[in-house]
């Protein structure tokens, strides 16, 4: 186990001390997430998004408090007053809230546009507030009429009615296909998967095919290594290369190009690991089967370009044709596409990317047991 | 005990039977030299010693125990010097040092110790933190060797490691291969250079295709060819043959003939004098008759009717 440690940490060493690695893991990924993103931006917003509205609680008593809650239950992302820049709308709370609601008078809250904002988050604000006033308005009447309605309304029953569960649900989904992801939203999990696959490939390949044309992995065999040691230690270093990749697009993802990644990013991190393992694993299986390096270089970019276009990784698949779909499934990349837009653009739970990840291990395992099989000094 | 044992060691690719029998001894403290041309077999035999290659026939022991038996000992009990400059040229001489010793079985700490140790003996100290890449290549084959050292082993496997340097850096090498010996290193030495097996090596064999053709000291070697000294004849023999002097052949055995010079060595403990008087009765013009002392190729012409060289 040591020596695949110090094998896969020397690679990356290796890997971060090529100028061009910058280049492939940094700067070409990002103009290329950039660009698809722009020219993918589309009406079709995900479905999980949670836009941020900035919330002025003028209200001293529990209404207010409640109410707040109730707006945070609709799947919004309440501000307070130092974020102002940010939210796209402001819901007022006034001061006399709770009072005149307890007196049995109307109160209004106020919905204020900000100059500049999303229109379409503005939309979602809007729609998600009439639902908090009408499942607050709901959990009024309901404490009013209850058993216990002859006493005053208090936070301690309102809360109580909040926290059982509704008798009727609305389970709301798409009718017919899936919703298309777009914007950033679908270039930045498409371009993560074609580089993490085009960078393990090449950075793989041709560093086994080097370190074979000048003796490393000979003077490697003749120390106390063993043969399976050195190509788990050359899968683990590009693991390690692969994590560096993924870190860098989720920060930038997340906080340059405002990506939702979903409320499950332990998950996204588990497929992409996976993912990576495959992409890997294929390298080093590159680097054993060819001789040259600069050939190498030439056949995992069209690997690669081939897998992503193939995986969905340029375009929607939800878009292409059932047979282009299908082929689909034959690939990693479209699985691991699957998972990803399951994860962040769906907001599906981990449950939904079992078969995708159970898939990927599949890929990994076969492509590792290949790598080990055609490993050669 | 020999630290490396070979017994009839083969190996073929294909048709071609690239060591055919070869078997040789070790011992601690000594160089043996493993001089043959290039294609003769040393790097496959040093492949199969150190277990890049399985091979068809014969053993090979390390300490008394066969290779095989247990090949992760074997190898934390050898060093290997390959022929190539298996080095990580982006890494600096001490993290590449540092790298290999890890991998030959020492911690962090051990490793970097012995890494700067080995600096200091390999005079790269001062520059230890800059990329092999910039290295001369006497530098870059020092750091070669050293790479192969940092777990102390008791036989060092070196396959040409003083190819393509400059003769002051090869000196450098051979005197630190000298000083390993003195420590008690088991050291097997392959070269296609006379020199150096005449200089370095305690033992040779000689190596032709694929089989030993002889092995022992220098001077057990130069017996084969009459003792220490070989007369060249320079004359025109382009219109005679050796079998028409008379007992010529029974006195000397031809190492080597062209139409300009014929080198011989006397048969027997004969006098020089004696022998230059036979030679100068020869039936042709002697132009030069001079004396020299018989060189390892000398040797190998006399096995194979090749120089060494060609």
């Amino acid at each position: 186990m040591r020596n695949i440690f110090t094998i896969g940490h020397n690679d990356l060493r290796l890997f971060l001390k090529r100028k061009s690695a910058f280049v492939w893991l940094f700067l070409i990924p990002l103009a290329f997430v950039y660009f698809m993103g722009f020219a993918n931006r589309g009406g079709n917003d995900p479905s999980n998004r949670k836009p941020e509205v900035l919330i002025e609680n003028l209200d001293t008593n529990f209404l207010g408090r409640v109410f707040m809650d109730e707006l945070s239950a609709q799947n919004m992302s309440l501000l307070d007053p130092t974020n102002r820049g940010t939210a796209s709308r402001i819901i007022r709370i006034p001061a006399d809230f709770s009072a005149k609601i307890l007196q049995h008078q109307q109160s209004k809250v106020e919905f204020l546009k900000r100059n500049g904002s999303d229109e379409a988050n503005a939309a979602i604000i809007q729609l998600r507030l009439f639902r908090a006033l009408i499942a607050m308005n709901g959990h009024i009447l309901e404490v009013s009429t209850g058993s216990d309605s002859n006493g005053p309304l208090t936070e301690a029953a309102l809360r109580g009615v909040m926290a059982t569960p509704n008798p009727v649900k609305l389970k709301a989904s798409f009718a017919g296909r899936q919703p298309v992801p777009s914007g950033f939203n679908f270039s930045l999990p498409g371009n993560l998967v074609m580089y993490v696959m085009m960078n393990l490939l090449i950075f793989g390949g041709t560093t086994l095919a080097s370190e074979r044309n000048n003796g490393v992995i000979k003077r490697m065999l003749s120390s106390p290594v063993r043969r399976m040691e050195i190509v788990l230690g050359k899968i683990y270093g590009l693991l390690l290369l692969g994590l560096v990749q993924i870190t860098f697009f989720l920060l930038v993802g997340k906080f340059l190009f405002h990506v939702n990644l979903g409320a499950n990013l332990p998950g996204v991190l588990i497929i992409l690991m996976a993912f990576a393992w495959v992409a890997a694993s294929l390298g080093v299986l590159v680097g054993s089967l060819l001789a040259a390096a600069d050939r190498v270089s030439g056949i995992c970019v069209l690997a690669s370009l081939l897998l992503a276009s193939l995986g969905g990784c340029w375009w929607p698949l939800e878009l292409a044709s059932p047979a282009l779909r299908s082929v689909a499934l034959f690939t990693p990349t479209g699985w691991a596409l699957k998972a990803l837009h399951q994860l962040i653009s769906f907001g599906s739970g981990f449950e939904v990317v079992l078969v995708p990840l159970a898939v990927l291990l599949s890929f990994g395992a076969a492509a590792t047991w290949l790598a080990a099989r055609y490993f050669r000094s | 005990m020999s630290l490396l044992t070979v017994e009839s060691l083969r190996k073929s690719f294909g048709t071609l039977g690239a060591v055919n029998g070869v078997t040789f001894q070790v011992q601690p403290g000594e160089i043996y030299g493993l001089l043959g041309p290039n294609g003769a077999g040393k790097t496959t035999t040093i492949s199969m010693i150190s277990g890049l290659l399985k091979p068809d026939a014969g053993t090979v022991k390390i300490g008394g125990t066969a290779f095989w038996a247990d090949p992760q000992r074997a190898r934390r009990q050898m060093g290997v010097v390959p022929q190539e400059l298996a080095l990580y040229e982006e890494l600096s001489g001490k993290e590449n040092l540092e790298f290999w010793g890890r991998l030959a079985g020492l911690g962090p700490r051990e490793a970097k110790a012995r890494a700067a140790e080995l600096l200091e003996s390999l005079e790269l100290s001062d520059r230890a933190n800059d990329p092999v890449k910039t290295y001369s290549g006497g530098m870059k084959r020092r750091i070669n060797l050293g790479c192969a050292l940092l777990h102390r082993p008791q036989l060092l496997l070196l396959d040409e490691p003083t190819v393509g340097i400059d003769p002051q850096a090869r000196m450098n090498i051979l005197e630190f291969i000298q000083k390993l010996r003195a420590a008690g290193t088991a050291i097997l030495y392959t070269t296609h250079y006379l020199e150096e097996a005449e200089s370095l090596c305690q033992r040779i064999g000689i190596i032709d295709g694929g089989r030993i053709l002889a092995e022992g000291t220098l001077s057990q070697l130069q017996e084969r060819l009459g003792g220490d000294r070989l007369f060249v004849i320079d004359a025109d023999f382009t219109n005679t043959v050796p079998e028409n002097w008379g007992a010529f052949l029974q006195r000397f055995r031809i190492i080597q003939k062209s139409e300009r010079q014929i080198i011989a060595a006397a048969i027997g403990t004969r006098d020089p004098s004696e022998c230059l008087k036979d030679l100068l009765e020869l039936p042709v013009r002697v132009e030069n008759v001079s004396l020299k002392r018989p060189s390892l190729n000398d040797v190998f012409l006399q096995l194979t009717g090749r120089n060494l060289r060609e």
